[in-house]
């Protein structure tokens, strides 16, 4: 075979598996609070709880609520923006951060929000668009 | 009826496009003029059988035929005509039509200008993908099998569950459930069109590629494709920038590129579009690259379908902001994708074989190696992000039920080869114009290697730039810029129409420029006292009020009515209030936001920043709310911001709050009577004075005696005011006029003065005498807060700078490709 042939395939699958190995770390599967202990930037997903105390809090400026997992754990999860618009409606959220001790942190966060009348599966994910508080 | 035709004309249509594609076979076949002449006709039909389609849907919806599932699901009443218009294409069906209406016309063009040997087989190719189109559209019955999903089905054809057609089939509603408020902006008028019309046109290197194949033609179709290609390139770009520009200015994402799926599919197409457009381009000066051309032709319309696919499949509906709900679509769409891939693939190995070689392999230092090396990395750029957005199947691989990879993945694979990329385009275009050994071009290069040095050490301290890849990526942006400035000052010389390469590779050298320096410079801005704190959280000092530690820093600007605040010791920022005239949409506040150089010198200016409810989703009890950001755009720097929150927005919550515990409770608002007593406010007022109660400033215009319809027959004196009521921060004002009377009855003399509602908000104003002495009025407020509520605003601005500098590259890139359009496309007409 030709010199050239070689580094040819070289480089290819170099590159290939390279770049393979750097997408399988960086997605991740969806997970539960458990589960996100030691992540950095876990997804989790759950249904708000509603029972207990949430909303904006103009002092710290965050939006507090607690959300129950897939599991039933349930935490308190801290999202440092306003109030997502279609929160109240969603009945699935995916909050994506990490967890500290008892709280989540989210950077992120997005509704599932239900769509009315399809008869299929049509719901939807929202990214979290700014709402008011 | 419209029902009956509607569907006939899609379906004819679809039958037309069938025949056709059978007919453009037979004429590639056999070369017989007859049938090349029965199929245009053929193809005439199918687009008439689709305009007489495409009108009847844009009339179902602009008479607001609510029977319609599509009309329905997609507008409403009091939809705007710009709006209605757009909700044709506001959904995944009428989306589809726009699609093959835009590819017939271009099938038009290319019935009337492709050369005789290719045209049988472009057109049986351009015309199968319609079949394939329009059967998304179809919406026949096979049993339980329908195929597409018909933009003419009716609510019941299209929700068979929803309770209120079950009890009732022929129910039509009142209203539609109304366009998506995000996608009520101008550009939804013209970002979709264009990008199909980008769709559309991609098709056409595919046709060709594949008309090359099957008539073993393999060099003369660059010739005619490359105008296509480029013209398709122009118009995904011109999309692109739409979707950036639209997404930077009204939706609050906060930047123009989010690496969203949808964004990626039509990006991908572009690069590998581009990718073509580059080795077409080295085939056509020297005959090589054939195969190269060939696969990134197919290649770039299969990533059209590809991506087509992911967003409309429902496949990434966990993913995207923006992709489609699943229709029924996935296994059609499946077939589409497979069949472009597989016909297109399964040829090009089928003639694998007698493909022209290359004699020998390209010097390391000529144009064919350097060109077809800078369309291998925009190939794997693209092949990187479909990687990316491909995760929710590919990411299967690694683990179950995988999530989107992380922004970083698309930056750190993309980045760097763009940095290769832009070294590439100066060695290219060195050696395009003008043969060169080593010697030579060091001896061309070292003018701009000087001057890309200077200019990146400067731009380096300027910058205050610590990071080592940053300053290799300036190193290799700059060079991109001054290398192919100096190749285009010299062209310029010789003849304009050379500079299209030159001009978009200065286009891209300035793109990555900007993206550099707009999103490693993004600052919020925030008050000193804000940023203090978040130094302390940073520095792990503060707990919340539940003693966790806070990580996350706060980026709002809170500021209160008339009280300036300076934020990043650059502006003095004010609020000074919120508008609820001239309302684009209902229940709109427009905030003005006034910025003053902190240090007094140079201009002020207003941003004007919007919070409207969403219609679609909000009730009395629950206001959903949108913003619309406000940008400053600034040749070095934009002010970008948006309201997060506001008092009045926090009194219309508490207000819709207090509505739904009155539902809840079924009780009665509470009496006028029972408001409490503290709330009650007294004052006296001459006329044109003005006096504050709580946070309302209340103004005595006028006050004049009723003369018509006394309320008793017995008053003495009847005095009606008109008195002004204007919340604080708000420029907009009511007016109510309560009445003050005197009567008598049983030989006394008795007052009666309603008080009257102040509207839009709870309490009454009650007119309660008039002072004889001095001609003031007393006024009785009740029910309004006695401590003002102090008016605020929560805002998240940012600065972003060099975002125009995004947009220059942008349009550089346009320039210069359609500089290259009309070379090509002249050179082919005279040719012809």
């Amino acid at each position: 075979m030709k010199p050239k042939l070689i580094i040819g395939i070289i480089a290819i699958v170099g590159f290939t598996s390279l770049l393979m190995y750097n997408f399988g770390n960086s997605i991740s599967t969806y997970v539960n609070f458990e589960q996100a202990a030691d992540m950095n930037s876990a997804h989790v997903v759950g249904t708000w709880d509603d029972s207990r105390d949430y909303g904006f809090s103009m002092e710290s400026k965050q939006f507090t609520f607690y959300m129950k997992d897939e599991a039933g754990n349930v935490r308190r999860v801290v999202y440092p923006k306003s109030k997502p618009n279609n929160f109240e409606q969603a009945d699935r959220l995916v909050v994506i951060g990490k967890i500290e001790g008892e709280v989540f942190y989210a950077d992120e966060m997005l509704m599932k929000c239900p769509s009315k009348y399809n008869n299929a599966d049509g719901a939807q994910f929202e990214k979290a668009n700014v709402g008011n508080s | 009826m419209i029902k009956f035709y509607g569907e006939f004309f899609i379906n004819a249509a679809f039958l037309c496009a069938i025949l056709a594609t059978i007919g453009y076979f037979l004429y590639a076949q056999n070369d017989k003029d007859r049938y090349f002449k029965i199929s245009n006709w053929l193809f005439g039909l199918q687009g008439l059988f689709l305009l007489a389609a495409s009108g009847l849907l844009l009339h179902i919806i602009l008479t607001h035929q609510f029977n319609f599932y599509y009309v329905y699901n997609y507008t409403s009443d009091d939809l705007q005509l710009k709006y209605l218009i757009s909700a044709f294409w506001g959904g995944q069906e009428g989306s589809f039509m726009l699609w093959v209406l835009f590819s017939t016309l271009i099938g038009f063009g290319l019935m009337r200008w492709t050369r005789k040997a290719y045209r049988g087989p472009v057109l049986f190719f351009l015309t199968l993908t319609q079949i394939f189109l329009l059967s998304m559209v179809s919406g026949i019955s096979f049993g339980d099998f329908t195929l597409g999903a018909s933009p003419f089905r009716s609510l019941a054809e299209a929700m068979p569950n929803a309770p209120f057609l079950q009890s009732n089939p022929d129910f039509v509603p009142q209203n539609g459930k109304g366009l998506n408020d995000l996608l009520k902006s101008p550009w939804m008028m013209i970002h979709p069109p264009i990008l199909f019309v980008g769709f559309s046109m991609m098709t056409v290197p595919y046709c060709f590629a594949m008309a090359a194949l099957w008539k073993r033609k393999y060099n003369e179709w660059v010739n005619p494709a490359l105008p296509w290609t480029l013209g398709a390139n122009v118009a995904l770009l011109t999309a692109i920038f739409l979707g950036g520009y639209w997404a930077y200015v009204t939706l609050s994402f906060g930047g123009y590129w989010a690496w969203d799926p949808v964004e990626n599919a039509s990006f991908v197409p572009w690069l590998l579009g581009t990718a073509g457009i580059h080795t077409m381009i080295i085939q056509r000066k020297s005959s090589t690259s054939q195969k190269a051309s060939i696969i990134f032709a197919i290649l770039a319309y299969v990533a059209i379908v590809y991506e087509t696919f992911l967003t409309r499949s429902g496949i990434l509906s966990d993913a995207s902001v923006h992709s489609f709900v699943d229709l029924g679509l996935y296994s059609q769409l499946v077939v589409f994708m497979l069949a472009v891939t597989g016909i297109g693939l399964g040829l090009f190995f089928y003639r694998y074989k007698e493909l022209p070689k290359q004699k020998n392999d390209s010097r390391f230092l000529s144009r064919e190696f350097m060109t077809f090396a800078g369309a291998m990395m925009l190939f794997l750029i693209g092949l990187v992000i479909i990687l990316g957005t491909s995760s929710p199947i590919i990411g299967r691989l690694f683990t179950e039920n995988p999530t989107p990879p992380e922004v970083s993945f698309y930056n750190e694979w993309t980045m760097p080869m763009a940095m290769v990329a832009a070294i590439l385009t100066v060695l290219g275009q060195y050696l395009f114009w003008k043969k060169q050994d080593g010697e030579s071009l060091a001896e061309d290069l070292t003018l701009p290697v000087a001057l890309t040095c200077i200019i990146t050490l400067a731009s380096i301290i300027i910058g205050d730039v610590r990071n080592i890849y940053y300053m290799v990526y300036l190193l290799t942006a700059w060079f991109a810029l001054v290398g192919n400035a100096v190749i285009m000052i010299r062209l310029i010389r010789q003849n304009p129409m050379l500079i299209g390469g030159a001009l978009s590779h200065i286009g891209f050298a300035v793109l990555l420029l900007g993206i550099l320096a707009s999103s490693a410079y993004n600052e919020h801005l925030l008050d000193r006292t804000t940023q203090q704190y978040n130094e302390a959280i940073r520095s792990g000092n503060v707990t919340d009020e539940q003693g966790f530690q806070k990580t996350q820093t706060v980026n709002f600007l809170e500021l209160k009515l008339n009280e300036p605040k300076v934020v990043n010791d650059k502006y003095r920022v004010t609020y000074e209030g919120y508008t609820l005239k001239n309302q684009e949409r209902p229940g709109q506040q427009q905030y003005r936001i006034k910025f003053e150089p902190a240090d007094g010198e140079g201009s002020q200016f207003v941003l004007n920043p919007q919070v409207y409810p969403m219609l679609s989703s909000s009730s009395a009890q629950n206001i959903e709310w949108s913003v619309d950001p406000d940008v400053r755009t600034g040749m070095l720097s934009d002010i970008y911001l948006y309201v997060s929150g506001s008092s009045y927005v926090q009194q219309k919550n508490e207000q819709a709050k207090e509505r739904a515990r009155q539902v809840r409770q079924q009780t009665e608002p509470a009496a006028a009577g029972m408001l409490d007593s503290t709330k009650v406010q007294k004052i006296e007022l001459a006329q044109g004075e003005t006096a504050s109660v709580g946070s309302f400033d209340i103004t005595l215009k006028s006050y004049s005696q009723e003369t018509e319809d006394a309320p008793q027959d017995s008053t003495i004196i009847a005095v009606r005011a008109n008195v002004e009521i204007t919340q604080r921060g708000s420029d907009s004002s009511t007016s109510v006029y309560p009445l003050f009377s005197i009567y008598q009855k049983n030989g006394k003399n008795w007052s009666y003065a309603p008080p009257t509602g102040i509207p839009g908000h709870n309490g009454t104003v009650q007119f309660s005498s008039v002072n004889p002495s001095t001609g003031k009025v007393e006024l009785t407020i009740r029910g309004v807060d006695k401590e003002v509520k102090e008016q605020w605003v929560l805002l998240v601005a940012e600065e972003k700078p060099f975002i125009s500098v995004v947009w220059l590259g942008t349009f550089l890139l346009m320039g210069g490709f359609s500089i290259s359009i009309f070379r090509h496309w002249g050179r082919e007409r005279k040719k012809s």
